[in-house]
């Protein structure tokens, strides 16, 4: 059925805490507001208020007592509210949830999701609309799960629970309402697969985020122009998925990487070197990037939409890959 | 004597055994057998002996960076403590994580965290597990004088307030943060129980060169937790005895007060005591030395003789399987 993207969400946490009572959710608004989108609303009449628990303003306290649950037993699903906030507890999720067990030994189990809700939307302002993933990827340890359809995010994020290792799962802002087919019932997707969106020949453009949708359009119009692009959706930065990405690049010998967070020492950046490194054979010209302006997010809306990519961005940096074949 | 022999007994032994664990730790790092950086604890072992002897079966605990020996009152084995200690395959992390994350998750130990304060929260944590299972635990969580003025500790503070969550927060006053004074770094004279009146909890200081004040301190607290009360906080105040770390030679401060202090010896204190109340004699005392000294030696051994952990151990914790 038909099912929007935050209702896909709430769906993997409600049916997570209906199987396994050993599920809890807390952060700030979660309880009776339902979390400031709507994702929790009605969690904590179903599942009371041991399961369902506001905090207080206390990002570092959110983290802290999500590792120390998980690592007693519980699967604690800990929400920061928006991206941004992660910084507020960098230290905690940095040294503290992804090194516990390497820095502790094997008896130390953490299985815990840090859920946010990231990315511009529309005069949010530098401080309420970044994307997070590239900080984090630097972080061995961590899992990172960035869902952009309402059918990844549900089945991503029950996988992301029933996980023994600590997850980041980001929420897209943009994508709260867009809508998707998501099946009845129980389905996991397997963490660190990537998604072919959309098949191509020419060139491979890997996506991140709404960056997805984005890339999605571009490719609609350079169809018109003859060029046929493959869409590549990671879901999951870390692990990453490189062999469904080598796999394209083996036909097209062209790639175009996506995202939405700053341009400098950002996913692009990374994927690009590890692409070269590792693929640099078949690669028939640079790799492209295509990022936000490397500024912080203006509030003026017009501006906003300057800095962050859209489709047109996009399908001219796939023109100039194959202007520049060699 | 309102205390049983058996008592006694096992809070002396576990006052000897950080002791003698500490004092071990600055002989061999001396000898160059420990990579890194040691955090000597001498002097501090009362809170811990005090505070862990009010422990059952089901309790967490976070301790911290100083005295890290704490671990063996746990019951964390010698042999793992020695070989995380010296960075060998046989440690807990297989040498991997260090002096700071000697630990046995069996014996209730939740880890601890180098970058102090980021990890009190982590006592919240598993104080929920206590709160959600519905039983009558607690979660010991200890900071330091230092520490205690990180915001992350007054987030844990304050969560556990509004949760009611069965944590006692420990603070060990050794009166130094490195070189700084808690006399300079914080701004009242008891830097964990002066605060705990911002988040409603009940809290008592404990002189803590007197393993049996801290004791007495900490049981009143943990029976009103395991009661139902909620968190509260226990002030513990000692001396740091050596510098920060090995090599510190600690000028920032007044060597006659160092002295004074050193007069305060917990252990001193508490085998006078134990003599005076006929529970231990002198060779008592001595045997259990010994004995402690010895099974040191043997892990020590153990852990020299144990492999150093390979390229493949490195990735092996990074994520569970």
């Amino acid at each position: 059925m038909q099912t929007t993207y935050l209702q896909a969400v709430g769906a993997a946490l409600q049916e997570e805490m209906r199987r396994d009572d050993k599920v809890l959710i807390f952060g700030e608004d979660v309880a009776e507001f339902g979390n400031i989108f709507g994702v929790t609303r009605g969690m904590l009449e179903e599942f009371g208020p041991q399961r369902v628990r506001n905090t207080s303003i206390s990002e570092t306290a959110i983290i802290g007592t999500a590792l120390g649950a998980a690592v007693t037993g519980l699967r604690p699903v800990a929400e920061l509210m928006y991206a941004d906030f992660t910084m507020v507890a960098f230290s905690e999720i940095f040294h503290c949830v992804a090194k516990w067990r390497f820095m502790h030994g094997e008896a130390y189990k953490v299985p815990l999701v840090i859920r946010c809700a990231m990315g511009s939307s529309f005069g949010a302002g530098a401080e309420h609309s970044n994307c997070v993933e590239s900080l984090f990827m630097h972080a061995p340890g961590l899992t990172i799960i960035s869902p952009t359809t309402p059918y990844d995010a549900k089945g991503l994020l029950k996988s992301a629970i029933r996980s023994d290792n600590p997850v980041l799962f980001c929420e897209h802002k943009q994508l709260y309402q867009t809508k998707g087919e998501v099946p009845d019932g129980d389905y996991t997707i397997p963490i660190g697969v990537a998604d072919v969106k959309r098949p191509g020949t020419d060139v491979t453009v890997v996506a991140v985020g709404l960056m997805v949708r984005r890339a999605l359009e571009a490719a609609e119009l350079l169809q018109k122009e003859g060029i046929s692009v493959e869409v590549i959706d990671p879901r999951t930065l870390v692990p990453f998925d490189k062999e469904t990405v080598f796999q394209s690049l083996r036909k097209t010998h062209h790639v175009v990487v996506a995202e939405e967070s700053n341009k400098t020492a950002g996913i692009g950046a990374e994927l690009a070197a590890m692409i070269q490194e590792e693929m640099y054979d078949e690669l028939d010209g640079p790799i492209g990037r295509v990022a936000a302006l490397d500024i912080p997010i203006p509030y003026n809306i017009a501006l906003e939409k300057y800095v962050i990519p859209d489709a047109g961005r996009i399908a001219e940096a796939v023109r100039a890959q194959l202007a520049r074949n060699c | 004597m309102q205390y049983t022999a058996e008592f006694l007994k096992g809070v002396y032994r576990d006052l000897l055994s950080v002791r003698l664990f500490e004092e071990k730790q600055v002989e061999i790092y001396a000898l160059g057998k420990v990579p890194g950086h040691i955090h000597s604890g001498i002097g501090e072992e009362a809170t811990y002996a005090g505070v862990l002897a009010t422990r059952k079966p089901g309790d967490y605990f976070k301790i911290t960076h100083r005295p890290v020996g704490a671990s063996r009152i746990l019951g964390t084995p010698l042999e793992t403590m020695f070989g995380e200690l010296m960075g060998r395959s046989t440690g807990n992390a297989r040498g991997l994580g260090g002096v700071l994350h000697m630990v046995s998750r069996e014996n209730g130990m939740v880890g601890f965290s180098g970058t102090l304060g980021c990890d009190i929260a982590v006592a919240d944590g598993a104080a929920l597990s206590i709160q959600m299972a519905g039983t009558d635990n607690v979660s010991y969580v200890f900071y330091g004088d230092g520490t205690s003025s990180r915001g992350p500790v007054h987030e844990a503070m304050n969560l556990a307030a509004i949760w009611k969550l069965p944590v006692l927060f420990i603070c060990n006053n050794n009166q130094f943060a490195i070189s700084t004074a808690a006399s300079y770094g914080v701004p009242v004279a008891n830097p964990g129980a002066d605060r705990a009146a911002a988040y409603g909890m009940p809290a008592r200081t404990a002189d803590a060169t007197d393993a049996l004040a801290v004791y007495d301190a900490a049981k009143e607290l943990v029976d009103g937790i395991r009661a139902g009360s909620g968190p509260a906080v226990l002030d513990c105040k000692c001396y740091r005895w050596r510098g920060h770390f090995e090599g510190d030679q600690a000028k920032y401060r007044d060597p006659a007060v160092t002295e004074e202090w050193r007069k305060k010896d917990c252990v001193a204190i508490m085998e006078a005591r134990l003599q005076e109340w006929n529970v231990l004699t002198a060779e008592e005392i001595q045997r259990i030395r010994d004995e402690i000294n010895s099974e040191m030696d043997q892990a020590i051994a153990f852990a020299e003789a144990s492999p150093e952990p390979t390229v493949e151990d490195l990735y092996r914790n990074l994520y569970a399987d």
